[in-house]
């Protein structure tokens, strides 16, 4: 509906102003400086807030796994394996537990991660015997795979 | 896990260790990997940039590092005072003779990651030239680590009886003369 004369015009006013920019203010509050109270400073960091919120929400999943990473290779370290042989050799094994059960496992069960280290390491053995042996020693124990199709 | 209270447990796990290194002989890259991942916290499972996991790490024999090559004559250290013509450079012997700690020290500085948590990882770490350390720090070591790289044996070092076992490799012929 168009309002053509003047008084018309102004017969609307904005009356929720407050809490418009309450919506905003509030997302701002713990910022520092003045655009934690300042309206038109406010937008602006809260808009770039929002924008690296959601740009940060792809980068976590790539961050959380170089953090399990990180922690499994400390924690084959100690069992004296490196990452690669480790994650490699548990692969061969047909173990397929992710990056991040096994950094939980190597925090929360020491002796289970233990295990596991000692699962590889035999898998790593065999392995050398099977690439480097004549072909004479009967195959490794550890190296059969179960074939599901 | 039976014999320790949850506390203890914890406490245990998040205590700051002591490590101790021996650089007599080592390449000081080498003794800069380790230690970088010891004073990071990389060692442990439960590692976390913002837990402040890293330990201290005390490295003796400083002065006796060896670099591989001809570095001691051709690596250069470059500062700059901030003053015009305050640009100084410096081979590693002129380096390490004016200050026996500095090529480690500065190793290791180079390795750590670029962020602020570094000065308190180089707070943590203790240098010293020879194997004199104060007594409060040899109280509070916990482990050594083993050295980096194995150290070659000289010809006076190996006994008779190994270079007897020694098997030969060729005979010389009748008229053969060692000059």
């Amino acid at each position: 509906m168009v309002l053509l004369s003047l008084p018309c015009w102004l017969r609307s006013r904005l009356t929720d102003r407050f809490w418009r920019v309450q919506a905003v203010l509030k997302h701002a509050r713990h910022f520092r400086g003045r655009k934690n109270r300042c309206f038109k400073l406010a937008i602006r960091s809260v808009q770039r807030a929002f924008v690296k919120t959601t740009k940060a929400r792809r980068k976590k999943k790539s961050f959380m796994r170089e953090l399990w990473i990180t922690r499994i290779e400390a924690a084959s370290l100690e069992h004296g394996l490196k990452y690669p042989a480790f994650i490699g050799n548990l692969l061969k094994c047909q173990v397929d537990l992710n990056r991040k059960m096994l950094a939980d496992l190597a925090i929360y069960e020491p002796k289970t991660f233990k295990s596991l280290a000692a699962l590889a390491q035999r898998r790593r053995q065999e392995g050398f015997l099977a690439a480097l042996g004549d072909g004479k020693e009967p195959e490794g124990i550890f190296s059969r795979t179960v074939h599901h199709y | 896990m039976a014999s320790y209270t949850k506390a203890a447990q914890q406490w245990a796990t998040f205590a700051r260790a002591w490590y101790l290194i021996d650089g007599k002989l080592q390449p000081p890259g080498k003794l800069a990997a380790v230690s970088v991942i010891r004073l990071q916290g990389k060692h442990k499972p439960m590692y976390h940039a913002l837990s402040d996991c890293g330990d201290h790490v005390v490295i003796i024999n400083t002065r006796h590092i060896a670099f591989s090559g001809n570095k001691w004559e051709q690596k250069v250290y470059s500062s700059h005072t901030g003053y015009p013509g305050g640009f100084k450079q410096v081979t590693a012997a002129q380096l390490h003779i004016k200050d026996p700690t500095a090529i480690v020290k500065l190793a290791i500085y180079r390795m750590l990651p670029k962020n602020l948590h570094r000065r308190t990882m180089m707070q943590r770490l203790h240098l010293f030239p020879e194997d004199v350390i104060p007594e409060d720090i040899r109280n509070n070591l916990v482990e050594e680590l083993p050295q980096p790289r194995k150290i070659p044996k000289r010809l006076d070092e190996y006994t008779q009886e190994e270079i007897d076992a020694f098997p030969i490799l060729w005979t010389p012929p009748k008229d053969y003369r060692k000059t």
